[in-house]
């Protein structure tokens, strides 16, 4: 048998390098903790953070900036979530097309990119998953974090073996760093429990009248290209789907689980009485039937294996060739969102609410997202 | 001008009725009363869908997703909208045993009072399956009247059901499209 042959002088080599390399890897995984430029409409009203609404979150990596844009109408309050997940990046980036184009003209807007902004500081271990994503603009890449699903650890941990969360839901336990399994949050509980107490503040101080928690799911999840409801909205969804029909998108309504609890579409319904809505798009990159992770699976959405997965019926929307790309998938939370404040001036005039300059669904599409976003050079 | 609008309402109407009027020349427009009770065969979310249509058609209905035979007292029309959910059983704390039970004393309640029955499928292609095939197999002979959206019925499967009973069949392209021929459908 051979030996290797080892010195001291080889040992001290590569214990330099693996100092190096951890190095320079810590160095790049704190840039995680950079949040990406956003650079709101001239339309914006105002900017809060959710400390604003939940004191305790001050100065922790739960708190995060709410955009408020409000119009010169009476009409009703909407909240939309993006960030809850996020390694889910439609949610992200719908958030910030709405940002840097919309006006209010009726009603209230309030905005959270990031909800869940700890998320968004580290990524899932052993994914391979990319730091951030590109979406080409006429001025070059605007650049994104994708982060991951549960709070980072560094500012929530240890995990409970099994998590009993605040409407009492017994969940595995890293479901604790969950938010969307911490509503209606607790004010004393962990941070991931303060950030939901914290939206749910929000949501009762500004008076909300319809809440949207933008997500995504992997392809092979039977709750996809969907709009899950409240039961208090149950004929709101009805109308926006039928809306969204007309306009060529395939949609399917599910209703929110009864015995379900914890999740924004059941919480923010059964303890702040608001219509409770959550959106659901195709996320090749969050699947477990994914080639390798890149920035371009998450944007250009083409996987050969979904394809052929497609081909072999194992999924729950049709995945082609051409894949789904994230301007699809946005399009689609934004023309959801459109056809619901449809159905909510129908149902309930008093409470509608308008905003101009939203990018038109059809027209991100067509153009692509970077023809709505602000250009990057003149970030930082 | 004139004559040209003349003819594009002429060419609506004459649409329309190829819309409603099924393939074998049935009849379809106003063969229900109102009001209507309308109801979920399988805890489908597409019976919200129909009491949206019924609402936009300007219709007389109450939605009652697990509708028992009781609610049928001054109630012209039975609407069952068919497609199983393992979801929305779930959500009502059923499970499909009891759901078909239910549906089944809700027919008989409605046979013997005289109320008649309109089926929809509105859920398409993926609303079928081998459970609420079973359902539509079971409760589709004895409607008055069928309408599908058309994916649904890919197969052939209602058309197999509703010919050798001579029930009126009305397929449309999607939910939305229903409207008209649900309007149409009453008096």
């Amino acid at each position: 048998m051979n030996r290797i042959k080892a010195s001291e002088l080889s040992a001290a080599l590569f214990l330099i390098l693996t100092g190096i390399l951890c190095f320079i890897s810590g160095r790049s995984f704190q840039t995680m903790h950079r949040p990406e430029p956003v650079f709101p409409s001239a339309g914006l009203t105002a900017t809060h953070r959710l400390s604003d609404y939940f004191p305790p979150l001050k100065n922790t990596h739960g708190d995060t900036e709410v955009y408020i844009f409000r119009g010169t109408e009476e009409g009703g309050n909407l909240l939309v979530l993006g960030g809850t997940h996020p390694n889910e990046p439609a949610g992200l980036v719908s958030s910030v097309l709405l940002i840097e184009n919309i006006r209010g003209k009726r009603g209230n807007v309030f905005i959270v990119p990031r909800a869940n902004a700890s998320g968004f500081t580290h990524s899932d271990p052993q994914e391979g998953n990319p730091q951030r994503f590109a979406v080409p603009t006429p001025s070059g890449p605007r650049l994104f974090r994708l982060g991951s699903r549960l709070t980072n650890p560094v500012d929530q941990w240890p995990d409970p073996a099994i998590y009993i969360n605040p409407a009492r839901q017994k969940l595995s336990g890293n479901e604790v760093r969950n938010l969307n399994r911490c509503y209606p949050g607790r004010a004393d509980g962990f941070l991931t429990e303060k950030m939901a107490f914290g939206i749910m503040e929000l949501i009762r101080r500004e008076r909300i009248d319809i809440g949207i928690d933008l997500h995504e799911s992997a392809p092979e999840y039977p709750v996809i290209n969907a709009i899950v409801f409240h039961e208090n909205s149950s004929e709101l969804a009805a109308l926006a789907l039928l809306e969204l029909q007309a306009e060529g998108f395939d949609i399917r309504l599910e209703a929110s689980p009864v015995n379900l609890h914890g999740l924004s579409h059941r919480e923010w319904g059964d303890h702040a009485g608001i219509k409770a809505i959550l959106l659901e798009t195709p996320n090749a990159s969050h699947g477990r039937l994914k080639g390798k992770p890149s920035s371009s699976l998450i944007v250009d959405g083409k996987d050969k294996f979904y394809a052929k997965a497609s081909r072999l019926g194992w999924l729950f929307v049709p995945y082609g060739e051409e894949g789904i790309p994230l301007a699809l998938r946005v399009a689609r939370h934004l023309a959801a969102l459109k056809a619901l404040l449809g159905g909510l001036a129908e149902l309930e005039p008093e409470k509608a609410v308008e905003v101009e300059g939203m990018p038109p669904p059809a027209e991100v599409q067509k153009k692509g997202l970077g023809a709505f976003l602000h250009p990057p050079q003149k970030s930082g | 001008m004139k004559k040209n609008c003349d003819v594009l309402v002429i060419l609506f109407w004459f649409s329309f009725a190829f819309l409603a009027m099924p393939g074998n020349g049935q009849e379809t427009v106003g063969i229900f009363e109102q009001p209507m009770l309308i109801t979920s065969a399988g805890q489908n979310a597409e019976v919200q869908i129909a009491a949206v249509l019924a609402r936009r058609a300007g219709l007389n209905y109450t939605l009652s997703k697990q509708a028992t035979g009781a609610e049928l007292e001054n109630v012209k029309t039975l609407v069952l909208v068919l497609g199983a959910s393992l979801k929305g059983l779930g959500a009502a704390g059923l499970d499909m045993d009891k759901e078909r039970d239910r549906v089944r004393a809700l027919i008989t309640a409605a046979q013997e009072t005289h109320v008649p029955l309109l089926c929809l499928h509105l859920g398409g292609e993926s609303r079928r399956g081998q459970q609420t095939d079973d359902l539509i197999a079971e409760v589709l002979p004895l409607a008055k009247m069928v309408m599908v959206v058309k994916s649904g019925n890919g197969d052939g499967f209602f058309t197999r059901l509703c010919q050798p009973k001579n029930i009126p069949l009305v397929e449309v392209e999607k939910m939305a499209d229903a409207q008209v021929p649900l309007q149409k459908a009453f008096k």
